[in-house]
């Protein structure tokens, strides 16, 4: 075991779990979707890219894709939160959550590329 | 001369077919419709009224094609319509002329000719992977095609014969094999078929015509320089005028049959690796032949025979010779003149011989004297001389101990030559080592490749091939090959792979130790399976798994770990 695989692992998967709970729920649904979750999942990711900056091997060069358009995704969906949080008392209008769920979403699937691209990578070297 | 490219004359040759039919055809068009415009015409209302030139050519466009949409703007009058069956008849004939003149055009060979060579030219020019040039598609060049489709070289063919270019085409090549049918020794031909390509590595004369080979040989030298060219001649004469000539190989399909011949009899082991690397059927490396070395008796004394028994008395073999001419042969002293047939092999006492080569350049006198030896001495180690790729069939039922065939032979050594040149160096150093050292090294082979199918590449150590592997040597490491070929998934497994030649600076080094270091530029001979040489080729690009196979070690990837690594260290020294 190496303590180095264990802690790159980690980050990454926890970027995409924190990633699917914000998305889980109904896509219309204000009260499904936690802001808090949200910073979280784009806090995570940013950790898991700067794991990934350095890596000189093919595989490293497509992981940290993933994991820059994962960022990319996230943060525009935060700063549309900001932008329509006034829109109700309670924050975004359903009309809104829908367009930050779908960011959000976006962000899920490249996050699984990561994960998927972790796995094989690791049951690949079979060391 | 200038060159002029086949575009040029395909246009030209279009252009003087059709220049008659374009000029009726503008001349009938003209008259039609200058015509059709002067006539006066009757509007609706019945007042005269002109057709426009626009209208009357729109008119004897659909006339004179046959369209016929009818009369408009207006109905004709009497007198249009009088024009118009003029139109008809002289506008439907001269269309047909003209379309007779491209079917003509099309039909006619010449013009045939010049398409397919503008259309091959074309394909040629666009290669973009290193190619070489096959004159001459017989059953070598068709052996030897097949071997380079195998190993993905792409190939440029050229033959006479019309009937072997279209059998090219429907050859089932892993790669795109151009052919053009026509002379190969014509400098133009030659040319077309890449002679001046950059990419263009070999040009090879394979025809059964020797002088056109001699031809062959001699233009691309000019043409070319650079290009190496690998003739085939069995006469004494070309090969003197091809000698002196540098970057030429002379290949003479006798004399590479004799060598193999005198191989399998005085160093059977290394003729068993050497048949074994070149994929020959039904080799299986470390069982060699068991040849006895003397009391042979030789069929045949043509151009064949004369070098086998050349070959033959330099391994102190003087082997009985039958032959029904044998006229102005010297240095026989043991030889019965006529037919080897049945008498005569009785006379020749074949019951008593340890061996027979059945050497005749006719197969179905060879296949008899292999009946005759089956009835008379069953025992016997027979050798014999396939000449028609077409009778394997009835070679192989014939149960014979060795089966040479000149063409494969011929096509195994060209391609050998120009898949891994190291190789043949490599036989010719065990040759003069002994059989003690070739079977070290088929031991070495059976450990790492076992039943496998062997597989010959070369990895050149440079920035392209390499990258990762220099940029190591270059930061001061040394790198050993026992650790290149070590596997990167479990260093303590080695992949099935050995390496036979290091090609350093253009010298050789045979069969390189495990803790032989390399260098930069260094050319590595292996010989293993496809798989290993994928595994290497990912290796040597990778400097993770460099790092890995070198120390065992997973190196710290990402600037964040490098950096906590760093420090963790120098706590360690500072404690320390």
């Amino acid at each position: 075991m190496n303590l180095e695989r264990v802690i790159f692992g980690f980050f990454i998967i926890l970027s995409l779990t924190f990633n699917f709970v914000f998305v889980v729920g109904d896509i219309d649904n204000p009260t499904h979707h936690s802001v808090w979750i949200l910073t979280i999942a784009i806090l995570v990711n940013l950790i898991a890219t700067g794991l990934k900056l350095g890596d000189r091997s093919q595989v490293g060069a497509l992981l940290l894709a993933a994991s820059l358009v994962a960022d990319l995704l996230l943060i525009t969906a935060r700063v549309v939160w900001v932008v329509y949080q006034n829109d109700t008392p309670l924050g975004p209008s359903a009309e809104s959550i829908v367009t930050i769920v779908s960011l959000a979403g976006g962000a899920l699937l490249a996050n699984i590329v990561s994960v998927i691209i972790l796995i094989g990578d690791t049951l690949m070297s079979r060391r | 001369m200038a060159a002029t490219s086949e575009l040029d004359r395909v246009s030209m040759l279009v252009l003087r077919y059709m220049r008659r039919p374009i000029f009726v055809l503008i001349i009938v068009y003209a008259i039609g419709i200058t015509g059709m415009a002067l006539i006066p015409g009757m509007a609706a209302d019945g007042s005269p009224e002109y057709m426009s030139l626009f209208h009357a050519f729109y008119f004897f466009t659909y006339t004179a094609t046959t369209t016929g949409f009818g009369e408009i703007p207006n109905e004709f009058t009497d007198q249009q319509r009088l024009w118009a069956i003029l139109c008809l008849y002289i506008g439907v004939i001269a269309w047909l002329y003209a379309i007779g003149s491209i079917i003509h055009l099309i039909q006619n060979m010449h013009f045939v000719q010049a398409l397919s060579e503008y259309r091959f030219s074309r394909v040629v020019k666009k290669i973009t992977e290193p190619f070489f040039i096959i004159c001459g598609f017989g059953d070598t060049g068709s052996l030897l095609a097949r071997g380079l489709s195998d190993h993905r070289f792409t190939a440029v063919v050229i033959d006479r014969d019309p009937e072997r270019i279209k059998a090219l085409s429907l050859r089932d090549y892993n790669v795109n094999m151009p052919g053009l049918c026509g002379d190969p020794s014509e400098p133009k031909h030659l040319v077309d078929a890449g002679l001046q390509h950059p990419l263009c590595k070999a040009v090879i004369a394979l025809t059964s015509d020797e002088d056109v080979n001699l031809k062959i040989a001699v233009v691309s030298r000019f043409i070319n320089p650079k290009v190496h060219v690998i003739c085939r001649t069995t006469s004494s004469k070309h090969k003197e005028q091809l000698a002196p000539l540098d970057n030429v190989t002379i290949i003479n399909p006798f004399e590479i049959f004799a060598q193999l011949l005198s191989m399998a009899i005085t160093t059977p082991r290394l003729h068993n690796l050497n048949s074994w690397l070149v994929r020959a059927k039904g080799i299986r490396l470390g069982q060699p032949l068991n040849v006895p070395s003397d009391n042979w008796i030789l069929c045949g004394y043509g151009r064949m025979g004369q070098w086998l028994h050349k070959y033959m008395k330099l391994n102190s073999i003087n082997p009985l010779i039958i032959d029904p001419d044998l006229e102005g042969s010297t240095g026989i002293d043991r030889f019965i003149k006529g037919y080897a047939d049945h008498g005569t092999l009785s006379d020749a006492k074949l019951d008593t011989v340890a061996g027979i080569v059945a050497g005749t350049d006719n197969d179905s006198d060879n296949l008899n004297i292999l009946m005759s030896t089956q009835v008379l001495n069953p025992n016997a180690f027979t050798i014999v001389r396939q000449n028609h790729h077409a009778n394997q069939l009835a070679f192989d039922a014939a149960s014979v101990d060795l089966i040479l065939q000149s063409s494969l032979t011929t096509g195994r050594r060209i391609l050998k030559y120009l898949i891994s040149p190291h190789i043949q160096i490599l036989i010719d150093y065990l040759r003069e080592q002994g059989e003690h050292q070739t079977e070290k090294i088929s031991d070495r082979l059976i450990a790492s490749i076992g039943d496998q199918i062997p597989h010959l590449w070369s990895v050149t150590l440079d920035t392209k091939h390499a990258k990762e592997a220099i940029d190591l040597l270059n930061t001061g490491h040394e790198l050993v090959i026992g650790d290149l070929i070590r596997h990167p998934s479990k260093r303590c497994e080695l992949l099935s792979c050995v390496p036979l030649v290091i090609h350093r600076a253009k010298t050789p080094i045979m069969l390189p130790e495990e803790n032989m270091q390399v260098y930069e530029d260094d050319s590595i001979l292996f010989c293993g399976t496809e798989q290993s040489e994928q595994l290497l080729a990912s290796t040597l690009n990778n400097a993770y798994t460099l790092h890995y196979l070198l120390t065992g070690k997973d190196v710290s990837r990402g600037f964040i770990f490098r950096w906590l690594e760093q420090l963790a260290r120098n706590k360690k020294s500072s404690a320390a």
